[in-house]
């Protein structure tokens, strides 16, 4: 009895001994070529955490995130049919976010809760822009972020062990001597220059949008994915809420990303080609008219939001070319995009998610420079089996629960392919409804507050539709097509850019029952549709905005040059006043 | 008495310096975080703590003959108060409201520092020696103030009388008055009177006492208590109804309403108004179940005029979900913010 223990015992050491090594062998190479890479150095697994952390996370775990991670860790939880990217699978012990090298567990500490030094830490502490994953910070403690880490780790990673010095390895990029390259002109050219060398741009695509490659990519679970777009640093996933930091593209360009195609490039660059590649990725991102990081709104870590989009007067014909002065100074407005999930199809992955919209307008028309970015051109193939007008029709909204297979994520990619478009509503007679009351922005409320929509499809056609109400077909308006004008639409690298014109509308010429009339310094309820026809958008599955405002700034009146000289005029004389008043007062006199 | 100032001084530099770090962003103002829920409670608290610091410390000073002016004191104290909504209450709340909050602090000062006659005197001393000019100093300080306030007064009415595009103010009702009744899928519910049927005892049987018992706990994490995890496969009853309308919430709602139901989801960030945080006291707290009924099933286009129903894009739900798919949420939604619904005695 004793004996055969012992055998067993033995048996089993040698299997473990021998997995070691076959583990161990399957590493070397990746070493062996240069040992450390750059910028790295050998770091140490971090103690176990203890079993009452692990049983308080695991509390927490059944609270919080077992809601999409699954009570396994596979990231099945009920939640995951419906989102894309889905949620993380714990058991395999990928993790996407890490100061450690490529293939590596992510640094993990339940006891050192330290920013940059607790890669799983920070990314429950800061959430995955982009994902459904928030930030849990103030919401849990810190003590609780570690526990459930504590649980996730020990639990949940089933294929590895934070534990096993055997067989797990960190390699840390040591991010506290690794000062950024001041990004200057020089180190961006050179960025540029650097991401064709590398071909970063075989799948970030020439402008950097994410539209090279868009739809061959997968990820470990084989499900589809697409490459970051750089001129969105808010919905990097490693961002960790600060989007304008080059230290976090600096780590994940020497990390690379596991589970997914971005390698680590820790082997082929150097330190110094890493910063300037970093600092080029960071200038493309979004900015200001001043070149400025845009404000971050800190309740949504998406940029804040302008409600109103200004529109500036022109005189003579509208330019149709982008680089016209007037089109330049045109403020730009970032409109953030939602899923339509208010009625059947619910669309509850949007791959549209914000439009920058530009305005101008002359005695006649007005016109929307729409821009937003879509990874692929699509035109639907043949004719599409609907009409234009027809707003119930047959797409299908994702099952909430169907298994991997059957899940969002997993349609990604083989979508039938539909019309990309864009559409501007506004409604009709809003001057009749008091403000602040607004027809029902999807579609209109009924017959007698209908709306006004133009809709572009990526096939060159230009539509009008009187819409009154989110079930009712839409109704063509007589003529008002001739109206209408697509001055550019364009697609290339990853971006439409659609500029549209209308009429402002009059009495005289247009239909005061189905158009919008446009009228100087008012606000003019605006609402923007878009659809990603690689996302099989039609119909009602489609990204809407919230409601903006259409703003025709009016020419300044004379009234703003006099009254503050008056108003200056008068406190010069109440000042007087005042110093007579006291001067008198001293002397003993009244006034 | 002198050592319990010198505490009281200490606890004013402290306070001062931590305010100073999150001014110049070398301390994040969530360091010391305000606990949703708490928070006014906590801001009262804090700021009484501040005024006890500079009692102490103005104690401490006019001791060590270096005492402040009760005119600067007034004037310094209400510049701490507007850097301390501004920069010490995250998230941040907007100008209007922190206008608005100013002018109370003004107020308040000013009814302190003319508390009695001969603080009165000493408060607009300053004020008076600087309209006589008597020295040199306040004689060159009498100028600029005649040169700098037409100015001032100039720039200010230009820039407001400028032609401006911002958003207009719209003001809503975020809990409007209920129907007294909704009828959804066919069947009519009387608000006052209709129950969550699953709110239930293991034995089956409409019991809010033991519902109550087995909702998460308040307090930071609002974690669920030890023995009742709706995960558990022994569950019975409420629990299990919970389970089953976190299911339904983490396939439909969350995508505006967040994880953590506190109104930050995936698709949160496009719309206006932003969705209801339920973890806020002011929301599902405040409210009975069968009204939160009526605002699941009946959604934004239901909402009565003063409640923007153009604007919301909260689903009429009985589009998408059965009545009790629609009931086990609401259950799934009190538990996990850890609330009880109110009733209506």
């Amino acid at each position: 009895m004793q004996n055969s223990g012992t055998q067993k015992a033995g048996l089993t050491l040698s299997i473990a001994f021998g997995a070691a090594l076959i583990i161990a062998g399957m590493e070397i190479p990746a070493f062996a070529q240069g040992g450390i890479p750059e910028g790295f150095k050998k770091g140490e697994l971090a103690a176990p955490p203890s079993a009452e952390m692990i049983e308080a996370g695991k509390r927490v775990y059944f609270t919080k995130c077992v809601w999409c991670h699954g009570v396994d860790g596979a990231g099945d939880g009920p939640g995951a049919d419906r989102l894309w990217p889905r949620p993380r699978n714990f058991n395999q012990g990928t993790f996407k976010i890490r100061h450690t090298a490529s293939g590596e567990l992510p640094l993990f500490d339940a006891k050192k809760p330290i920013r940059g030094q607790n890669d799983l830490f920070d990314t429950v502490t800061h959430g995955l822009p982009g994902s459904a994953m928030p930030p849990w910070e103030g919401i849990l403690t810190e003590e609780q972020r570690l526990q459930v880490l504590a649980f996730v780790t020990t639990q949940l990673v089933k294929d590895r062990s934070f534990t096993d010095k055997q067989s797990e390895t960190q390699t840390i990029l040591n991010m506290a001597e690794l000062k950024p390259k001041p990004a200057t002109e020089e180190s961006i050219k050179r960025g540029s220059e650097l991401i064709v060398e590398k071909k970063c741009i075989e799948c970030h695509g020439l402008e950097g949008r994410g539209d090279g490659n868009a739809f061959n990519l997968k990820d470990d679970w084989g499900f589809s994915i697409q490459p970051a777009n750089w001129h969105k640093c808010w919905n990097f996933r490693g961002s960790r809420q600060d989007p304008y930091s080059v230290v976090n593209i600096f780590r994940t360009f020497s990390t690379g990303i596991n589970g997914t195609p971005m390698p680590s490039f820790a082997d082929n660059t150097t330190i110094d080609e890493r910063w300037d590649i970093a600092n080029f990725v960071n200038s493309l991102c979004e900015r200001d008219e001043e070149g400025k990081p845009l404000p971050i709104d800190p309740l949504t870590d998406k940029p804040k939001i302008n409600f109103v989009i200004p529109s500036n007067m022109v005189e003579g014909e509208i330019p149709a070319d982008i680089e016209n002065e007037a089109w330049k100074n045109a403020p730009r407005r970032y409109v953030a995009m939602g899923g339509q999930i208010t009625h059947k199809p619910r669309n509850f992955v949007n791959r549209i998610d914000d439009i920058w919209v530009r305005s101008l307008y002359n005695d006649k028309s007005i016109a929307y420079l729409l821009e937003w970015d879509d990874r692929t051109k699509s035109v639907a193939e043949g004719k599409l089996p609907w009409a234009p007008t027809e707003v119930n029709i047959d797409i299908q909204e994702q099952e909430p629960s169907t298994g991997e297979g059957g899940s969002i994520a997993a349609k990604q990619n083989n979508y039938p392919v539909y019309n990309d478009a864009i559409a501007i509503e506004t409604p009709v007679k809003w001057k009749e409804l008091p403000a602040p009351i607004k027809p029902r922005y999807l579609f209109g409320t009924n017959e007698q507050f209908p709306v006004d929509i133009v809709k572009w499809e990526a096939d060159g056609s230009i539509r009008a539709f009187k819409g009154t109400g989110w079930d009712k077909d839409f109704e063509e308006r007589d003529n008002y097509e001739e109206h209408l004008k697509v001055l550019k639409s364009e697609w290339k690298n990853g971006r439409w850019y659609v500029m549209i014109e209308r009429p402002l509308g009059n009495k005289k010429d247009q239909d005061y029952d189905e158009d919008t009339f446009f009228e100087v310094g008012q606000y003019i309820p605006t609402v923007f549709f878009a659809w990603d026809g690689h996302n099989g958008d039609a119909g009602r599955k489609m990204a809407v905005s919230a409601f903006y405002y259409t703003f025709m700034n009016p020419p300044i009146p004379q009234e703003t040059y006099i009254y503050p000289v008056v108003i200056a005029v008068g406190v010069v004389f109440l000042e007087g006043w005042v110093l007579t008043r006291r001067a008198n007062k001293k002397k003993g006199k009244t006034l | 008495m002198k050592a319990l100032m010198s505490l009281g001084a200490l606890v004013g530099i402290v306070g001062l310096l931590l305010l100073a770090g999150m001014i110049f962003d070398i301390i994040p103002s969530n360091t010391i975080r305000l606990v949703e829920g708490y928070m006014p409670m906590q801001m009262l608290f804090e700021v009484g703590c501040y005024v006890l610091g500079f009692t102490g410390l103005s104690y401490m000073l006019n001791a060590m003959g270096m005492g402040i002016p009760r005119f600067w004191q007034g004037i310094g104290f209400w510049i701490f108060f507007l850097l301390y909504i501004k920069y010490r209450v995250y998230p941040p709340i907007p100008f209007s409201v922190r206008a608005m909050y100013g002018t109370v602090g003004l107020v308040a000062v000013l009814m302190w520092v003319s508390a009695n006659e001969e603080d009165w005197k000493k408060f607009k001393q300053p004020i008076l020696n600087v309209l006589d000019a008597q020295t040199g100093f306040n004689k060159v300080l009498r100028y600029v103030y005649l040169i700098a306030l037409p100015i001032l007064t100039w720039g200010f009415s230009y820039n407001v009388m400028m032609p401006k595009s911002e958003e207009p103010i719209e003001l809503r009702t975020v809990h409007p008055a209920p129907p007294a009744s909704t009828k959804v899928h066919g069947k009519t519910y009387v608000l006052q009177t209709s129950l969550n049927p699953y709110r239930v005892n293991p034995e089956g049987k409409y019991d809010q006492e033991y519902s109550n018992s087995l909702i998460v706990e308040q307090g930071m994490g609002r974690l669920m208590k030890p023995n009742a995890n709706p995960w558990d496969e022994k569950a019975e009853g409420y629990l299990k109804y919970v389970r089953e309308g976190g299911e339904i919430f983490f396939q439909n709602c969350h995508f505006c309403h967040g994880d953590n139901l506190n109104g930050r989801g995936l698709h949160a960030f496009a719309f206006n108004p932003i969705p209801a945080n339920f973890t806020d006291p002011g929301t599902i707290a405040q409210l009975q179940e069968t009204f939160i009924f009526w605002r699941v099933a009946k959604g934004g286009m239901g909402l009565p005029n003063e409640g923007f129903p153009w604007a919301s894009v909260m689903p009429p739900w009985e589009q998408h979900l059965t009545v009790d798919e629609m009931w086990k949420v609401i259950l799934f939604e009190y538990w996990h913010t850890g609330y009880y619904p109110r009733t209506w005695d």
